[in-house]
């Protein structure tokens, strides 16, 4: 029965995980860009939703509020920072070590005003349990599990069914053709990241609810997605959320068997086997950008 | 005074540091965010085999092969496979050493570090406060700049610089790309070692804290601002932020916001750096 306890928390923190890894992958594959700071978006809708709740905020509006927030500094990122890069011919290397850069004065800002030691929600709610059968599930973790999958389906549904998501996927897979027919990359990018980090608010609120804030932590949640997001084949968002899931199973179970502060290891271990023996990844990208 | 000299071997540590990562970031183009944990493996190896009992030369050299190593294992994939897999390599190895260094209690100490590393003795003289220890630094700080300054004008520096610009040319040219990189890997490696073994005897104490991935940002921070590819950037940049620390901690501010304050201020001059003047103050272009 543990390892079905195990099994479903792996589930549920792997839906986090995922649509990190989703919302990582759709900026990453369109624009090419290594978003790094998208985990400092992550950590700073964490803590808005929980300043927020110290004020007396309904819990469903402050997360509103949170995720609009993250879309402003997700717009902005792309307007103020990575579009002039870009313009004056920065490398990605450039741009990397800029995302970076943004990463730190995200996560230190959170510090600063708000708190550099852990913070907890204070909402009762956050501690009732439902049993299912054998299996306890916190309420948190259930809200995150559902809206992780309705995420997933609408972006999914929002890339392939709306010309909006068509525009995107256009530009993502040719950007001088998008250039000459007017779809305007520019704009484009400034909407995938905006959307991006609307999405990744989510689990930046909920898993701090779940669980508890830290100003540091969300680098390794990052790290994780990425590294589903490469085994499950970039591009492919559903390569990238169900890696999520295998890998945080894998990360769940194997504390079965080892100490769980050995857990990251056997994560980017199994990465590195990932690589040497897949380098296309589980499902084979049908995006041909040079990795 | 002793205040004055204790920044100025930090800043000489860092920028060996530096030079270590601009070998990789600047020569051949190998993102790394790792080097604070290589130059970590090297401080625990000098501090485990002193405590041991092993005189310091000895106890360097042995950081200096083991960092060589190491770092040769971690730049692999980026040897093998171009692009973005070895950010994400070079952040985990980052993250794995952190871990080890943390979880492997029995070597390393744990989260309380290893204290009372001896001080450094060299045929009878011995190196323990800053003033004769900067002797010690800054011989150690020309040696690997001189190395650096001769290896980037020899035949072997000009094939970095030619794989680093066109890498299919070069293999065109029946050169090997591939024994090239792994040098440079290993000589990077060295000079981590090198600064991990002045950090954990000047300091006498490590703690898995003193080798996180913000000290690995840090020194990209200090190489880009510097300038990376050259020599002067890799000094420049060290002894410039570590004055910028120096500086902060005059400043009246609470505690609990000093380590954020300053973590804040590196990120928003990486950030400035790359918008305005991506190549350094002495650099050339990234």
């Amino acid at each position: 029965m543990l390892y079905l306890q195990l099994l479903i928390d792996g589930v549920v923190s792997g839906c986090a995980i995922g649509i990190v890894s989703i919302s990582f992958s759709y900026f990453y594959a369109t624009t090419g860009i290594f978003h790094v700071a998208h985990a400092g978006i992550y950590t700073l809708s964490g803590y808005l939703a929980w300043w927020m709740v110290g004020l007396g905020t309904p819990f469903a509006a402050a997360l509103a509020l949170a995720i609009l927030a993250a879309v402003v500094v997700g717009y902005l990122t792309q307007r103020l920072l990575y579009r002039p890069l870009e313009e004056s011919g920065a490398t990605p290397l450039v741009l990397m070590i800029a995302s970076i850069g943004l990463l730190t004065v995200l996560q230190n800002v959170v510090a600063i005003l708000f708190s550099p030691n852990i913070v907890q929600f204070d909402l009762p709610w956050r501690l009732s349990h439902t049993a299912i059968g054998p299996i306890a599930l916190s309420l948190p973790q259930a809200i995150l599990g559902v809206l992780s999958l309705l995420l997933f389906a609408g972006l999914v549904l929002f890339s392939h069914h709306t010309a909006a998501g068509k525009r995107i996927r256009a530009v993502a897979s040719n950007r001088e053709l998008a250039e000459i027919t007017r779809l305007d990359p520019k704009r484009v990018f400034a909407q995938v990241l905006a959307i991006s980090s609307g999405i990744v608010a989510v689990p930046g609120v909920l898993v701090g609810v779940d669980q508890a804030l830290q100003p540091y932590t969300s680098l390794l949640v990052l790290l994780t997605a990425v590294v589903a997001m490469i085994a499950g084949g970039i591009g492919s968002l559903t390569g990238a959320f169900g890696m999520s899931i295998v890998l945080a199973v894998i990360q769940s179970l194997s504390v079965a068997v080892m100490p769980g502060r050995w857990s990251v290891a056997a994560v980017f271990g199994t990465f590195i086997l990932f690589i040497l023996l897949r380098p296309e990844g589980l499902i084979r990208s049908r995006f041909s950008r040079a990795i | 005074m002793n205040y004055f000299l204790s920044f100025v071997i930090l800043a000489e540590i860092f920028s060996i540091l530096a030079v270590s990562t601009n070998l990789l970031m600047g020569i051949i183009g190998i993102f790394s965010v790792a080097q604070a944990a290589i130059m970590g493996v090297g401080a625990y190896t000098t501090a485990i085999l002193m405590m041991a009992g092993t005189p310091f030369p000895l106890a360097m050299l042995a950081a200096v092969a083991v960092c060589a190593a190491i770092n040769v294992l971690s730049s692999l994939p980026a040897l093998r496979l171009a692009g973005d897999y070895f950010i994400i390599t070079s952040f985990g190895t980052q993250l794995v050493a952190t871990a080890v260094f943390i979880n492997w209690q029995d070597l390393t100490g744990g989260a309380s570090g290893l204290s009372g590393i001896p001080v450094v003795e060299i045929a009878g003289a011995g190196f323990p406060t800053a003033r004769e220890f900067i002797v010690l630094s800054s011989l150690c700080l020309i040696l690997v700049a001189a190395g650096f300054w001769l290896l980037m004008r020899s035949p072997y520096g000009r094939l970095l610089h030619a794989i680093r610009e066109n890498e299919v040319a070069v293999v065109a040219a029946g050169r090997r790309v591939l024994r090239a990189k792994v040098g440079v890997s290993a000589v990077s490696g060295a000079c981590a070692g090198i600064a991990g073994a002045l950090y954990a005897t000047y300091i006498s104490f490590i703690d898995p804290m003193s080798f996180d991935i913000h000290v690995s940002v840090l020194v990209v921070t200090m190489l880009v601002v510097g300038g990376a590819r050259t020599l002067a950037g890799s000094i420049i940049g060290p002894f410039l932020l570590m004055a910028i620390a120096q500086l902060l901690a005059v400043v009246d501010i609470p505690s609990t916001i000093v380590g954020p304050a300053r973590q804040l201020i590196y990120g928003v001059i990486l950030i400035a750096f790359m918008l305005w003047r991506p190549q350094g103050i002495a650099g050339k272009r990234l």
